[in-house]
């Protein structure tokens, strides 16, 4: 009995919180938009039993996802936004390994400190924080207003509007997430292998790619993922990063489901998102189970 | 004793491996090596014995690169190494923990160091079956780290650190996580591979035992310094300091003054109403300078009557430790010192011959013990 | 002591009956009214407030249509209120409960009408038009002192919009209205609900796109004020409230708005009750209250927009009343023009076609 219960509390949790809404969604999905409330037909009117159920099934159909086949918009939008997601999630593990490496090399007493501060950002709104980057990047901005200062550049740059400021955005929110797994892979490495490496004929740098970054391949793998899921359909900071010019799917969707009130079409578009993520983040399961299993 | 090939510390025309010249290193205002000079010569298996915190394992990071004197010079081959890293020094270190990389196999942590070198895949495959026979490991080539026993990847760590051919192994306490069986056998296999590789070997330890079983040479530190380079043999028989003499094996530490010379005899008085103690000292002894008698355990003889020997003491048995082969004496002397004296049981225990509170006499020669200064 | 903290549990208790027996929610548009009156309403009926804002039709239809939002009085624009009213979101008015329903303006009720028939679902809170913000100073170091700031030629020829782009153009982000303003340009019907007429506002609109450096709805009026931008296609109330804010801050910016003389859109602002308000009774309240002669002119010399109450003119300052950018005259009224809303398919057309313009895609 109790094994039972331990095995059925993640079900539940994954019924609950992940299937019941991906099945009303995908139910949606396969609907008609309608000018009615909620905009879209059939609904399902539990009143008129299995007939009724019977009838709602067969008004479901295919269409909207032939719909997203038609028009170049959406791959367009896909394909961009794997590209932003991609290329940030790049540039955070550069701008994070070097964090977390020297965190883990930062004398003991430090490190919990170092820890704090990585995590503080959390404590502030994440909205504030995007706002606050909003300031900074404006051409009146005070990056602007700094670099001028110091007579570094004559013209303001324009960087807020643009995919620059997206990548900013998104390399800053989600650094911690790069950062913490890489640290605590790189924390429990023995730093005798380096000595050892070094001993046995390798420079600091051959060391540290033949040794370090592959111990921390775990670290790098998970922090990655971390970044490149939510960044793929993030929709906040490209709106108010981003320049209208910047595609990306969370704003098609948004299009979809605020502009067009075409919430059959907006929901295809979020089934197939999804899909595209389930992917990587069942490699990343299967690399996490490999993991476990070869520490035995 | 005969100056041959397998002793070059008496040889004056030899020629060191490793020359440590007046060489000083200071971790802020901790001194760990303090202006310490020392030969090292080719295919010794020379034994760096100490306490934790002596400068052993110092000493031997500045051999391998990772840390560098703060005064003298170090010289390998006639070369001073100090501006040379580590990568490119003909010296491969074996860690205490290891340090295997856990993602690479055990072949390819052998190889490691060889594919640094862009030797040929021929040479590395050859190279590397070599070392897996000598440590006789070839059926694990495949396995991981974490997937053998602790015996074969201190096995994998001596291989991947010969298989360059080092001039100098160092190895900083390999067998300290190996349980006393594994290590008595491992220790007697490292001195097989020592000879077979002819390689130089540097031994850092805190296990008297172990230097003592497999080097030629010891050298007993403390603060930094040496205290006496020597051969296992002698380092035992006769320490130049109540230091080294109390740090290897056991021993009885008698302090007294010196009260005559007499021939090459010179007697001591060490306690009110007990007879003077005659030693044979190496160095001259003024009247009434402090000498520090040391004789080992095994050196004093236990007997019911007096027997006809030139030191005769006489005591009660305090306590008895049977140690299965051995057996320790612990006999007080009237004024209160404890003696300790060992004899083997070549006996069965049912008719040992003494007993709790029995009084004994104890005896030794006029040359068993040594007589030291400090 | 016990006793103070019995009688403090008690008029907890008793002030959370009140509150959830009297409360009134209210979702407008943001930057949309003087504060006071919501202070001063809650004074007046001892009703609750709760005050939220929005800053798109599109988010407020989204609410609409989903159901149970839980406000009770809402403001969408006339074309989202027509198509929220097919959908049935909306409950007809109660005239009984609303006293100061004959302060409105016939003027204005009448072209109201076209999205309410009989103004039976909704009130109007304000009116406006769509046209063109400018930094005066600005604008004439780009384009000389004659440049054409009362007419679309500004930000649809692309010589101009060259020389604009390097001071900053912000357009709404809202095509039903952006649309319209491009065939107007072109001497079509703005108002055309034809693919084909639609389609020719591509051509307009790509050609200046380059120049644009946002496409938003509020972040304008900030971005004027500060001088961050020397132009704005907005809502005229939207961009008087930059021009005070400039006026205020002393910051040497000056901006005037201007209904581009080919046609600028006439929008209208419906107070209007959902068919779940969760207390219908004090919606009317509310709207009442609005209605008031002397609140309605409190709100717009706040605000800077027009109204449609007509017993609350007197009241404006002069600065409202007297400025043909918030109460045009005859001629400019007659220049004005209203949009109905588009169907499902063709709303489509013209989000894919804002897209399209947007991102190049």
């Amino acid at each position: 009995m109790r094994r039972f219960f331990l095995i059925a509390v993640p079900y539940m949790w994954l019924l609950a919180l992940f299937m019941v809404p991906f099945i009303i969604v995908f139910k949606i999905s396969l609907s008609d938009t309608a000018l009615a409330i909620p905009p879209y037909t059939p609904t399902l009117d539990f009143a008129a039993g299995w007939q009724g159920f019977k009838s709602f099934l067969s008004e479901l159909d295919w269409e909207n996802y032939v719909f997203l086949t038609e028009d170049d918009l959406y791959w367009k939008a896909y394909i961009s936004s794997f590209k932003i997601a991609l290329t940030s999630t790049i540039l955070t593990l550069l701008v994070g390994y070097p964090i977390a490496y020297g965190m883990a090399r930062a004398p003991h007493e430090w490190r919990a400190t170092l820890l704090m501060l990585v995590i503080l950002p959390f404590w502030t709104s994440f909205l504030i924080r995007v706002y606050s980057w909003m300031g900074i990047l404006s051409q009146e901005g005070y990056l602007n207003q700094f670099l001028m200062s110091f007579g570094l550049i004559s013209e303001p740059l324009i960087i807020l509007n643009t995919n620059i400021a997206v990548y900013i955005g998104i390399v800053y929110t989600y650094l911690p997430f790069m950062i913490l797994p890489i640290y605590s892979a790189l924390e429990k490495m023995d730093e005798s292998l380096l000595e050892a490496a070094e001993d046995l004929g390798c420079s600091r740098f051959t060391a540290f790619w033949l040794v370090t970054i592959p111990l921390s391949k775990q670290g790098i793998i998970a922090g990655s993922f971390l970044v490149f899921i939510p960044a793929l359909g993030e929709f906040v900071i490209p709106s108010l990063l981003g320049g209208s010019k910047t595609l990306m799917i969370g704003k098609v969707l948004w299009e979809e489901f605020f502009s067009n009130r075409d919430w059959p079409v907006a929901s295809a578009v979020a089934v197939i998102l999804l899909l595209i993520l389930v992917i990587p983040i069942i490699l990343f399961q299967r690399n996490e189970q490999k993991q476990r299993e070869a520490e035995g | 004793m005969a100056l041959d090939a397998s002793a070059p510390w008496e040889d004056p025309e030899a020629k060191p491996v490793i020359h440590f010249q007046n060489v000083t290193k200071r971790f802020g205002d901790f001194t760990a090596i303090d202006d310490l000079t020392i030969d090292i010569y080719e295919k010794e298996f020379f034994a760096l014995l100490g306490p934790s915190g002596c400068g052993k394992t110092t000493l031997m990071r500045m051999l391998a690169g990772f840390e560098t004197p703060t005064e003298g010079t170090i010289l390998l081959q006639g070369e001073n190494i100090a501006p040379v890293p580590p990568n490119k020094r003909a010296v491969n270190m074996m860690f205490q923990s290891y340090a295997l990389f856990p993602h690479l196999s055990i072949w390819e942590n052998i190889a490691f160091g060889l594919k640094r070198d862009g030797m040929s895949k021929h040479d590395i495959n050859e190279r590397v079956d070599e070392m897996l026979r000598l440590t006789r490991l070839e059926q694990f080539a495949r396995r991981k780290p974490h997937q053998i026993s602790g015996g074969q990847r201190q096995r994998v760590a001596l291989a991947r650190s010969l298989a360059k051919h080092p001039k100098l192994l160092l190895l900083d306490e390999p067998l300290g996580a190996l349980d006393k069986k594994l290590r008595q056998e491992t220790q007697f296999e490292l001195m097989d591979i020592q000879e077979k590789t002819d390689t130089t070997f540097v031994i850092v330890t805190h296990d008297q035992e172990e230097a003592m079983t497999v080097a030629s040479r010891v050298a007993v530190m403390d603060h930094g310094k040496i205290i006496q380079v020597a051969t296992p043999d002698a380092i035992y028989e006769t320490p130049n300091s109540t230091y080294v003499a109390d740090f290897i094996g056991d021993v009885n530490l008698i302090e007294g003054k010196a009260a005559g010379q007499d021939g090459d005899k010179l007697k001591i008085t060490w306690a009110e109403g007990q007879p003077d103690i005659i030693g044979t000292p190496t160095t001259e002894f003024s009247n009434g300078q402090t000498v520090h008698f040391a004789i080992r355990p095994e050196k004093v003889s236990i007997t019911a009557e007096k027997p006809e020997k030139a030191n005769c003491l006489q005591g009660k048995i305090l306590d008895i430790a049977y140690l299965g082969n051995i057996s320790t004496y612990h006999v007080e002397l009237a004024g209160g010192k404890v003696i300790k004296a060992q004899t083997a049981n070549n006996r069965r225990l049912s008719r040992r011959s003494f007993t709790w509170e029995d009084d004994v006499w104890l005896s030794f020669t006029d040359t068993a013990g040594v007589l030291l200064e400090r | 002591m016990k006793n103070t903290f019995l009688t403090l549990t008690m008029t907890a208790a008793l002030t959370a009956m009140a509150a959830s027996a009297e409360e009134v929610r209210v979702y407008n548009w943001s930057d949309y009214i003087d504060e006071d009156l919501l202070s001063k309403f809650e004074e007046e009926t001892g009703i609750k407030l709760i005050y939220d804002v929005f800053d798109s039709n599109e988010v407020l239809e989204t609410k609409m249509l989903a159901g149970g939002s839980g406000y009770d009085v809402v403001v969408p624009s006339g074309t989202f209120l027509q198509r929220q009213i097919t959908a049935g979101a909306f409950q007809k008015l109660d005239l009984a409960q609303l006293s100061n329903h004959g302060n409105m303006w016939d003027v204005i009720e009448a072209r109201t009408e076209q999205y309410d028939p009989e103004n039976a679902y909704s009130i109007n809170y304000m009116w406006g038009t769509t046209g063109l913000g400018v930094n005066t100073g600005k604008v004439a170091e780009a384009l000389g002192d004659d440049a054409p700031i009362g007419s679309l030629e500004l930000v649809f020829n692309p010589a101009n919009m060259e020389k604009l782009a390097n001071c900053g153009v912000h357009f709404l982000d809202a095509p039903a209205e952006m649309i319209p303003a491009a065939l107007a340009y072109l001497g079509e019907d703005p108002n055309s609900h034809d693919k084909e007429v639609i389609a020719k506002a591509e051509a307009v609109l790509t050609a200046i796109r380059p120049y644009v450096l946002k496409f938003h709805s509020s972040e304008y009026i900030n971005a004027l004020a500060n001088g961050d931008i020397c132009v704005a296609f907005g809502w005229s109330g939207d961009i008087l409230q930059a021009r005070d804010r400039a006026w205020e801050a002393e910051n040497g910016v000056e901006i005037a708005y201007n209904a581009p003389s080919e046609g600028a859109l006439m929008w209208f602002d419906q107070m209007a009750i959902p068919a779940d308000a969760p207390n219908p009774k004090a919606a009317h309240i509310f709207l009442n209250y609005i209605m008031d002669a002397d609140n309605a002119a409190a709100a717009s010399n706040y605000v800077y927009y027009a109204n449609g109450n007509k017993a609350s003119q007197p009241m404006l300052v002069e600065d409202v009343i007297g400025d043909p950018a918030i109460y045009p005259d005859e001629k400019t009224l007659e220049n004005l023009y209203t949009t109905t809303p588009y169907d499902t398919k063709i709303q489509r057309v013209v989000t894919r076609l804002w897209t399209k313009i947007k991102s190049g895609t």
